[in-house]
């Protein structure tokens, strides 16, 4: 990768429309499932960035991030954006028992995102399992992790691994060659999504779980966020036919690799947009600057999620 | 002689049958009991024969396909379909009559499995059945079944109207099941429902399906499990075959017994092993395995003077096929998914069980005093399939001879899972056993500190 394609790697455009996405849909399930009054649990670090888009967007009030790490936990404490955060000191696997049997938080919809930055493995696995099994009705469930094919190992083992992690969803005759390049996301998304599928029927959870989101993105490691509904026994209908619309934001069909642009270059591109026909590499470069022709669909799909960072130079 | 007062009911009431008879039974052994009845017609069109491990029937013109999504389930065959007789006097009566005729070498044997399965899995039925009648036209029917409706009048006769239909593609049977109760409904939303029922299928009907029977679930083709037995050198599973008599009926019994891999070098039971599942004793009737790797007291383990199951006896595998004219013959029990310990075919045949059994036993206790020997030997057997395995009275197995053990220290501690398999990873394979990090850390140490000396 070009040098200049790396130096904004900190800003990773490809996530923050990857959050975008989410939240537009978390907004439509909003409007369907009276998801007024719900309580955000995510992994805020110390930036809150998914914190802010959800009270400033969503209306969410009260919020509570898990933070595994001492030093985060009192830097996470001093950079809490909004007076209804909470930080809970712990991993999300002894933070997520005492947060279910809170019985004031388990009489509100949750909207959880579990955003990991290591792979999925057996303990992301129990805290997802666990939330399956203890959510409130119609809480929102995501998950985020690296997608990497060699954080599962080599090639002929990673079906195995698989098996150990996702147990029976994983087919026995799982292909080689399904665990290779882009389709091992494809086989991490796909698979996790049968994992919690098939946990919620496991416990006859009233309303099952409606699978929702399945994004790729990729900023420098590819990453696989998934997630679902988790309705109330009447609501599952309605949920079924929301994320099942034709302009559902969840389900991008390629990943998302979205172009470092300048402040300068994105508003130029995005002048010309929204259009009929496709803006075409000529035109850009009669604009006066030049784009890989991937880096120009991608940006002509996700303008209106494109960040508008101002970047500072140090 | 005291005065009767009266008569006290004992008429049983339509809602008794559909609650008590599907209570007792899973979703998927249901699904298994219609596959039977597919698997019996496919039979019955091939001339029903003792199907034994005999290879010389071909099944792979016949197709069972079964969907099954939350909405809808349905089976269809092109296994030759139901008769108009069948299914005026049989199919859907509750239970067999004593006069059936049964000598057809099916597994179908109590007259319940297609009316429990299609009460179990909803409320709105429809049986089509298309078949060739005698002279050769072809004749089709359908049983509509709307469950409420039925039960609402409970007086005798219980019929269901059997009405025309128009003919299915082939002479089969289709059987769709819409209205599901809620149990399958979730079940089918399953992904880990619809692989283990893929699995389960594949290991049931692998005597069918290597024959060549088709079975198709959510238009995916289903594989049967290869059995097999490692033999050569001073390796030979046992194989016999003997007549034995109940009632009046004669069932042939087939013993097959050996080792189908190598045990494990430990028998310690943190140590994970898929393979594992594969192991212990199948039970097979009229063809269908009715208990599979079993490893307790069922086959024997754990009870008279045979040991329980322990992971040190993994490797191996014995089959007995039960096979007979009149299914109700063989001990089978009514769900099919296991065998009735009270049967005296069965009782008979357990001591055969329990030699090849000891056997094995004996093999891996003398194993473990010469294991690089017993290595050695046993990395030269090859693997034939349970069809080619040749008679012979008892099971051959190298003679171990013991060497002194060097005095040894057992290791034993625990380290974070997550480092761990980096460590795996580091050494060159994620998914290496516990157990082998171990040993290959402490040489890497040894080989770092002490070195050869």
């Amino acid at each position: 990768m070009a040098s200049f394609n790396v130096i904004n790697y900190s800003l990773r455009p490809s996530k923050s429309i990857q959050r975008q996405l989410v939240f537009d849909g978390i907004r439509k399930l909003q409007a369907h499932l009276h998801l007024e009054d719900i309580v955000y649990v995510g992994f805020g670090s110390v930036w809150f960035t998914d914190f802010v888009m959800v009270h400033k967007l969503l209306g969410v009030r009260e919020m509570i991030s898990i933070e595994g790490n001492d030093v985060g936990y009192r830097r996470a404490l001093f950079n809490a954006p909004f007076a209804t955060v909470t930080v809970k000191h712990g991993f999300s696997g002894q933070v997520l028992p005492e947060l279910f049997v809170d019985a004031a938080l388990r009489a509100k919809p949750w909207l959880i995102w579990l955003d990991y930055d290591y792979e999925l493995n057996e303990s992301v696995r129990d805290d997802l399992r666990a939330v399956i099994e203890n959510a409130p009705a119609n809480s929102v469930l995501l998950v985020t992790f690296n997608g990497i094919e060699g954080k599962y190992g080599q090639a002929p083992e990673r079906s195995e691994r698989l098996r150990e992690i996702l147990g029976a969803v994983v087919p026995d005759d799982l292909p080689k060659s399904s665990c290779k390049g882009d389709r091992m996301q494809a086989a991490l998304a796909d698979l996790t999504l049968d994992f919690l599928k098939s946990s919620a029927a496991e416990i006859a959870r009233p309303g099952g779980f409606v699978s929702a989101f399945r994004i790729i993105y990729q900023d420098g490691a590819p990453m696989v966020t998934v997630g679902g509904v988790l309705p109330a026994k009447g609501a599952a209908r309605v949920a079924a036919d929301v994320v099942g619309e034709a302009d559902w934001p969840g389900r991008p069909p390629a990943p998302i690799k979205a172009p470092h642009l300048t402040m300068r270059e994105a508003a130029v591109l995005q002048a010309q947009l929204p259009r009929d026909a496709p803006l075409s590499r000529p035109q850009v470069q009669e604009l006066g600057f030049d784009l890989e022709d991937h880096e120009l669909e991608a940006f002509q799909t996700y303008y209106r999620q494109y960040p508008a960072f101002a970047q500072i130079v140090a | 002689m005291a005065t009767e007062l009266g008569k006290a009911g004992a008429n049983p009431t339509k809602t008794f049958f559909v609650r008590m008879i599907t209570r007792d039974i899973t979703l998927e052994d249901c699904i298994l009991d219609l596959i039977d009845n597919s698997v019996d017609g496919a039979w019955r069109s091939e001339g029903s024969r003792p199907m034994g491990l005999a290879q010389d029937t071909d099944l792979s013109r016949y197709k069972i396909e079964i969907t099954a999504t939350p909405e809808i389930f349905c089976i269809e065959d092109n296994c030759g379909g139901m008769t108009l007789d069948d299914a005026m006097e049989h199919a859907f009566s509750f239970g067999r009559k004593t006069t059936d005729d049964t000598d057809d070498y099916s597994i179908g044997v109590y007259g319940i499995g297609m009316k429990r399965a299609v009460f179990k899995l909803g409320s709105d039925i429809m049986v089509r059945s298309t078949f060739c009648e005698e002279t050769g036209s072809r004749f089709a029917f359908a049983v509509p079944i709307v469950i409420s409706d039925w039960l609402r009048d409970d007086t005798p006769p219980w019929d269901f109207d059997i009405i025309e239909d128009e003919e299915l593609p082939e002479d089969g049977v289709n059987i769709t099941v819409k209205a599901l109760t809620s149990g399958a409904a979730t079940s089918f939303g399953s992904p880990a429902f619809l692989q283990n029922l893929r699995r389960t299928i594949g290991r049931d009907y692998s005597l069918h399906l290597h024959r060549g029977l088709n079975i198709v679930l959510n238009g995916t083709q289903i594989s049967g499990w290869q059995i097999e037995m490692l033999q050569g050198a001073d390796f030979s599973p046992m194989r016999v075959e003997y007549e034995d008599e109940v009632e009046g009926d004669t069932v042939t019994v087939e013993v097959i017994g050996g080792m189908a891999a190598p045990p494990p070098d430990t028998g310690d039971p943190d140590v994970e092993d898929e393979g594992e599942k594969r192991f212990g004793w199948y039970v097979v009737c009229n063809g269908r395995i009715v208990l599979a790797a079993d490893k307790t007291t069922i086959s024997g383990w754990g009870t008279e003077d045979w040991p329980q199951w322990h992971r040190q006896y993994s490797g191996f595998i014995g089959i007995m096929l039960f096979t007979a004219a009149n299914a109700a013959a063989l001990p089978l029990t009514t769900t099919k998914r296991s065998v009735d310990t009270s049967s005296e075919v069965y009782r008979r045949a357990r001591p055969k069980m329990r030699e090849v059994t000891r056997s094995w036993i004996d093999y891996t206790n003398s194993r473990k005093q010469a294991l690089e020997e017993a290595k050695r030997i046993e990395a030269a057997a090859a693997p034939v399939a349970i069809y080619a395995v040749a008679r012979r009275v008892n099971v051959v197995l190298p003679r171990l001879v013991a060497k002194p053990p060097e005095p040894v220290a057992n290791v034993n501690y625990a380290v974070p899972l997550v480092k761990l398999k980096k460590l795996a990873k580091a050494l060159g394979r994620s998914s290496m056993p516990y157990r082998d990090v171990g040993l290959k850390s402490f040489e890497y140490t040894y080989d770092d500190l002490v070195g050869e000396e």
